[in-house]
């Protein structure tokens, strides 16, 4: 009884209220590009969220018999790399190993530069030692923290995702520690200290939700590039190591058979640069959607 | 500028001690013993001591820092675990390969990239504009590792046209050139997106300007308003912006590398890490992180020379 006559009320209201600027998600979908790249973006991780329930085999299932066997080969759509094993699995599975990487390097790393960037922001006396510190972090790139965190720990997945974090502190800072400067400059930051508010509260609960759309629209950038930057790193040997399925491992693994069965470096090359251009196209448009100023 | 030049220096000398240090605490926190190593599988404790006080591992750790320290101001980073040769000998056999690799690549990526970047700007909005900007992003995207492999399995291996592997001399020889043209392609052609955004961008806000307007009205040709009008005014910040990305090219280079057996660097430095050899890990890093701040140096430094603004300052 209630729901029949409570239901029409939230819509007489929606008809009188004037028409609506259209959300952050509708902006979004009414570009093309756009549109599609969120489609793909969702189908990627979709694809490597179920990795286990779409794989047509075992992770583990192998036939030599049908080493290297190319793509449209009976029950192998995708072909088969030097060992045997489905295409379509490996690369199912090295996808969720490459997002997953790529998502705990900027989680992590963009978690600590947006804590370093509120810090600079709102602690003036620390402000230039640790934008200093973020200039010289920046000056060295992904690939040689790579590197070295590779000579110290020994290759591998750990390595690769604390270089990445790293080389995504630095960035994250900035951006934040720019945003946060803009917003404590507005009079309702100075309202809000004279009303004796903490720091805490006030950082917490009036800076940070402000600066939400640039750090997400980075952080959609930054994933785009991380991938680019880890599958690199895993194709040099420093990441995930065989038999683990990680797709620039797997682009390495195919090149030893690049004359004989291309595809199987060439289908988790495709996917590496079709996942990067996919978040790379998001975050531009995520960028034109949430802040119409920086559209060109 | 002279004084802004100085004051750089300056603000390296700090950066370049903190990469030293690191050199050093690499080789202390590495798991393994240098020592161990060195003597190999069957050596006698009384050997093992004996390379361990010879490589001066005995000592305390300020010590060794010292030690260290000096050897590296004389130019001697150690020597190889794996084949005994001398690690700056290793050094200055593939600096030069490395920069080669990396001149051949910005030498056609850079003109491309800022002329299809001005050429977007010039057409914005127009499908010009619009094919450009997905190249520009496509481009942003590949990897170079995939590029390479591409190139490889293509032009190397289907069309016979050009050779894939290894170095066959200098840049000016025909098979240095011809050897040098698939690496300098792959690393090039993942630069010249991001330099034509760059450049698009800046030519974007230079080309709505005051003094580009005047330069129309007074009857300049459109070629010359936007070359030496506008995109002379736009190179300041591109400038500065693929300084910074040489960052980037160096990362990549260390890929194209490994993908085309290239003997510089940043395969030697993957190879090292690979199989465990510390000393030529901790010299190639060192090298590498050495080139980052001079990069970085003339970056800033021709960034005052290209800005009149900055000499003032």
């Amino acid at each position: 009884m209630s729901a029949t006559t409570a239901a029409p009320a939230p819509a007489k209201e929606a008809e009188a209220a004037p028409p609506r600027r259209p959300g952050t998600l509708g902006r979004l979908l009414r570009e093309p590009v756009a549109a599609v790249a969120l489609l793909l973006a969702v189908l990627l991780v979709g694809a490597a969220l179920l990795a286990p329930v779409l794989s047509p085999t075992d992770f583990f299932d192998n036939d030599l018999g049908s080493a290297m066997a190319v793509p449209g080969s009976p029950g192998l759509p995708l072909g088969a790399d030097a060992q045997g094993r489905d295409m379509i699995t490996r690369t199912l599975y090295g996808l969720r190993l490459t997002l997953g990487m790529g998502l705990a390097a900027v989680l992590l790393g963009g978690g600590i530069g947006a804590l370093v960037g509120f810090a600079a922001a709102f602690y003036r006396r620390v402000d230039g030692l640790l934008m200093r510190l973020m200039d010289v972090m920046l000056s060295f790139p992904a690939i040689l923290f790579g590197l070295a965190l590779a000579a110290i720990f020994g290759p591998g997945i750990p390595a690769v995702v604390l270089a990445l974090s790293v080389a995504t502190v630095p960035l994250m800072a900035r951006i934040v520690r720019g945003s946060a400067l803009a917003i404590m400059a507005l009079d309702y930051i100075e309202a809000a200290r004279a009303t004796g508010m903490s720091d805490r509260r006030i950082i917490l609960r009036h800076v940070a939700p402000n600066c939400l759309s640039p750090i997400f629209v980075f952080a959609t950038l930054r994933f785009g590039q991380v991938i680019l930057l880890g599958s690199a790193l895993s194709f040099l040997g420093l990441g995930a190591q065989p038999p683990t399925a990680e797709l620039g491992a797997m682009a390495a693994e195919g090149r030893n058979f690049l004359f004989f069965a291309p595809h199987i470096a060439i289908i988790p090359s495709v996917v590496i640069f079709l996942t990067v251009l996919v978040f790379n196209l998001l975050g531009d448009a995520l960028r034109d959607a949430l802040d119409p100023k920086l559209r060109v | 500028m002279g004084r802004h030049a100085v004051q750089r220096l300056l603000m390296a000398i700090p950066v370049l001690l903190g990469v030293v240090l690191v050199g050093f605490l690499l080789m202390q926190v590495v798991p393994s013993d240098p020592a161990l190593v060195r003597a190999g599988p069957s050596a006698t404790p009384d050997v093992i001591a004996a390379i361990r006080r010879d490589m001066g591992l005995d000592r305390p750790l300020y010590e060794q820092f010292g030690l260290y320290l000096w050897r590296l101001l004389h130019g001697d980073l150690g020597v190889s675990i794996i084949n005994n040769v001398p690690v700056m000998q290793e050094l200055g056999n593939t600096v030069g390969p490395t920069l080669e690799l990396m001149f051949a690549s910005l030498v056609w990526a850079i003109p491309i990239g800022i002329a299809l970047g001005t050429a977007g700007a010039y057409w914005r909005g127009t499908v010009v504009d619009r094919i450009i900007t997905a190249f520009a992003v496509a481009g942003g995207s590949i990897p170079v590792f995939f590029l390479g492999l591409l190139l490889i399995w293509y032009v190397g291996f289907k069309l016979q046209l050009l050779p894939f592997t290894g170095r066959e001399g200098p840049l000016w020889t025909a098979d240095g050139l011809k050897a040098i043209a698939l690496p300098a392609i792959a690393l090039g052609g993942t630069f010249i997106g991001p330099v034509a955004r760059m450049t698009r961008t800046a030519v974007l806000d230079v080309l709505t300007v005051d003094h580009v307007r005047t330069a129309r009205a007074k009857g300049l040709g459109e070629f010359r308003v936007v070359t030496r009008h506008a995109l002379r005014n736009a190179l300041i910040p591109v400038v500065t912006l693929i300084g910074l990305q040489i960052g980037f090219l160096l990362g990549g280079a260390v890929v194209t590398e490994t993908v085309f057996s290239w003997p510089g660097v940043g395969r030697l430095a993957v190879g090292a890490i690979l199989s465990a050899d510390f000393p030529m890990a901790q010299g190639t890093i060192i090298v590498l992180s050495l080139g980052f701040i001079i990069i970085n140096l003339i970056v800033d430094v021709l960034y005052a020379a290209l800005d009149p603004r900055m000499r003032a300052a």
